[in-house]
């Protein structure tokens, strides 16, 4: 009833007004908001300032003692624990991923870290992984929270005024994707377009600091960035060529195009103090190198995909 | 008339037609107030309350589907399929819901902003988690990451909105409640009024006349103190229910509702740590250790909402269900700090299984168990509440005819009264 009532005094007072109503404007919503990942967000250069300190070759380690573990140095520590703490990446495919089907963490950075357990507890098992992300790796080092951190890490200057450095256990450079259909054949194309890379990366340094004057957009994972490439929300993704690889694995949609940028060659993160622990760890990458396990787990995680052999590099010592 | 005012009968005319007009303006005024406070009693049952119920419900489905996604991610390989079943089950929930709760948010545009919010959003949501489904099966990475996009949803946009919304809804259930409860201050003076101007007629009538008793005027007088009497009498038990159906009922609720909603989050967090397995956990971590304590069931009532929910309940049933809860809550928190000290000491695989799993003693378990008795907790408060407030709407029946009527009869008394007065004056 007393719809009907309100009814008939809303009908008069239309009437009574005189001119036609007009429809509810119902194109309120114009556009849509679209999800983002944690984290993600116009992206800055690296901290460390305009120039690079310079050390001289970044790449030269302390030279390895063999695989003995003294009583009292870092190694014997880590062996009176259980295990060995890694700090590791869970998102990028072929280097460290959380397999969906297993639930491990795999991949060739993951090998590595293993090759450094097994040399200590002759397991390659008794490991935690810890998962961080690019930006956390020097802090996790220097508060003690992990014994290494082996993670597409690029070793460089401006790094090693924080953390040590093992030899270089593999070497590549920066390159782009981007969708198949697009007509973009290098980063100098990409003025003004957003590029996607993951924070505290040298990657995002790079492109931030490039002379066609690209927009970065940082994330806090490698896969965030395929996420958003494939949203339409970046036009481009630019990193290390391998970590380029394992996400064209992922989506048959995207290419890599562009010559290498950079040179990036990848060490494995150590506390600054633990002068013994970098010299074992050069070690046992020494032995992985002779024995084959380095070949085997190339062969493995990459070469296919990259289509290209690799041997391991060589490594370069202070003394 | 300002001649006639001075005659006797003059006055008499006067003093009938402002009778006249008192009487019907009053029952005029006090059948719309009743009618009002009717509409907005069985409207607390019948809109607002469902409406807040709905509201929590949004809110209960969406965390718990975003915990489930986790949990299913958490599980590996291909999902099991009462997880798959747990988390469409919560968003069916959690859409007809959202149907129920965008009914009636009209002309309150921060709640309009909510309901709009999640319209907009839900979809956008499942088609992230249906994404990192599909990644997953085909044993790809970025699966996690489609999944933890969707998860940043939910967290940053959904369930705030969904929680708002609840506020508001809250917010309009209690002040409809004070409307209810409300004393009807016109109606009451209105009425004394005309009580007053009666007796002080019959006062004059008597003088005047000499004559101890009219009958028309004290028919009148009946009719409005009967009147009086019933109205005060039936608003004061309504009141009193409304009071009760607020007290035993929906503040009751909202205490259980917000109990629950901190159980989701930290069940939320416990889940979401694991996914993230190391750096960024910490942050969830952190909230579980902000949160856990506000449903320990160990703390005083102004920080623990469970033991201000158990110190709040007077039926018998609820405080029963929220003293389990206060046992499972603790197991959960047992079981919680276990999985911590596994994760901790690098046994990831085992605090998974103490998380997800199916033990008895494992958190999911304890969760559960905890998140069904503050459901059927909150059940219990509701039924209490609409008991309550359908025995105030009932106090109130037939008052609204019968003011009409002893409104009515008081005119026609003194009408009467004193045109029997009148006619002695020819």
């Amino acid at each position: 009833m007393k719809r009907v009532a309100l009814l008939l005094v809303a009908a008069f007072a239309l009437t009574a007004c005189g001119g036609p109503g007009r429809p509810v404007d119902l194109a309120v919503v114009t556009s849509a908001d679209r999800p983002e990942p944690e984290g993600s967000g116009p992206g800055q250069a690296g901290s460390g300032g305009t120039e690079a300190p310079d050390c001289g070759d970044p790449t030269a380690s302390l030279r390895p003692n063999g695989l003995g573990i003294p009583a009292g140095s870092t190694m014997a520590k880590i062996r009176e624990r259980g295990r060995l703490i890694a700090g590791v990446d869970q998102n990028t495919y072929l280097f460290g991923f959380r397999n969906p089907s297993t639930n491990k963490i795999e991949g060739f950075d993951i090998d590595m870290a293993k090759q450094v357990a097994k040399a200590i507890f002759n397991d390659e098992n008794k490991i935690q992984f810890k998962a961080i992300s690019s930006r956390d790796r020097e802090n996790v080092l220097a508060n003690g929270d992990v014994d290494i951190v082996v993670r597409t890490y690029t070793i460089n200057c401006e790094r090693l005024e924080k953390v040590a450095f093992s030899a270089v256990y593999y070497t590549t450079g920066q390159r782009v994707l981007v969708p198949k259909s697009s007509t973009i054949t290098r980063i100098d194309d990409l003025g003004g377009k957003k590029i996607c890379a993951s924070s505290g990366s040298t990657s995002l340094t790079q492109i931030a600091r490039h002379p066609a004057k690209p927009v970065p957009w940082s994330v806090v994972n490698w896969s965030d960035c395929l996420v958003l490439l494939q949203q339409g929300q970046v036009s481009a993704i630019s990193t290390d060529e391998p970590i380029l690889v394992g996400m064209a694995a992922q989506d048959p949609a995207v290419k890599i195009v562009g010559p290498k940028l950079t040179e990036e060659p990848y060490g494995i993160g150590i506390p600054k103090a633990n002068t013994d622990m970098v010299k074992f760890v050069n070690a046992v990458l020494e032995r992985s190198r002779g024995d084959g396990s380095w070949q085997q787990s190339y062969n493995r995680w990459i070469a296919d995909r990259l289509g290209e052999p690799a041997s391991p590099p060589t490594p370069k010592y202070r003394d | 008339m300002a001649r006639s005012a001075r005659t006797t009968p003059g006055r008499l005319g006067i003093i009938a037609s402002a009778l006249v007009v008192l009487s019907v303006l009053t029952g005029f005024v006090a059948a719309l107030a009743l009618q009002t406070k009717q509409d907005t009693i069985s409207g607390l049952a019948e809109h607002r309350e469902p409406l807040s119920a709905a509201a929590q419900q949004i809110y209960r489905s969406l965390s718990d589907a975003d915990a489930t996604a986790a949990s299913a991610f958490l599980s590996g390989g291909s999902e099991p399929v009462e997880l798959r079943e747990r988390y469409e089950v919560d968003l069916a929930q959690a859409g007809a819901a959202l149907v129920k709760a965008a009914s009636d948010v009209e002309g309150i545009p921060d709640a309009e902003k909510q309901v709009d919010t999640l319209g907009q959003q839900l979809p956008v949501y499942t088609g992230l988690v249906e994404t990192a489904r599909a990644n997953n099966r085909f044993g790809l990475p970025i699966g996690s990451a489609y999944l933890r996009e969707a998860s940043t949803l939910m967290r940053t946009k959904l369930l705030p909105a969904a929680q708002e919304l609840y506020r508001i809804d809250v917010g309009r259930l209690t002040d409809e409640q004070d409307d209810a409860a409300s004393f009807p201050w016109l109606t009451v003076a209105l009425t004394v009024i005309l009580l007053g101007a009666l007796i002080a007629t019959q006062v004059y009538l008597t003088r005047r006349t000499n004559r101890l008793i009219n009958v028309g005027l004290l028919v009148s007088t009946v009719a409005v103190g009967i009147g009086l009497i019933w109205g005060v009498a039936a608003g004061w038990v309504s009141a009193v229910a409304v009071g009760n159906a607020r007290d035993e009922g929906s503040q009751q609720v909202d205490v259980l509702v917000q109990a629950r909603i901190v159980a989701l989050k930290c069940r939320a967090d416990e889940t979401l740590t694991l996914v993230a397995r190391g750096e960024g956990g910490a942050e969830y971590e952190k909230e579980w250790q902000v949160l856990a304590p506000t449903i320990s069931g160990k703390g005083d009532g102004d920080k623990d909402l469970l033991v201000k929910a158990r110190d709040a309940a007077t039926d018998s049933a609820v405080s029963g269900e929220v003293r389990s809860a206060i046992d499972n809550a603790q197991a959960w928190q047992e079981a919680h700090r276990k999985m911590r000290e596994l994760d901790d000491g690098g046994q990831y695989d085992q605090a998974v299984a103490m998380a997800i799993g199916d033990d008895d003693t494992g958190a999911a378990k304890a969760f559960n168990r905890l998140d069904e008795n503050l459901s059927s907790a909150i059940q219990k408060g509701r039924e209490k509440f609409v008991e309550s407030t359908s025995s105030a709407e009932n106090a109130l029946i037939g008052l609204v005819p019968g003011v009409a009527v002893l409104a009515l009869i008081a005119a026609g008394g003194a009408l009467v009264g004193i045109r029997q007065r009148l006619r002695e004056y020819r």
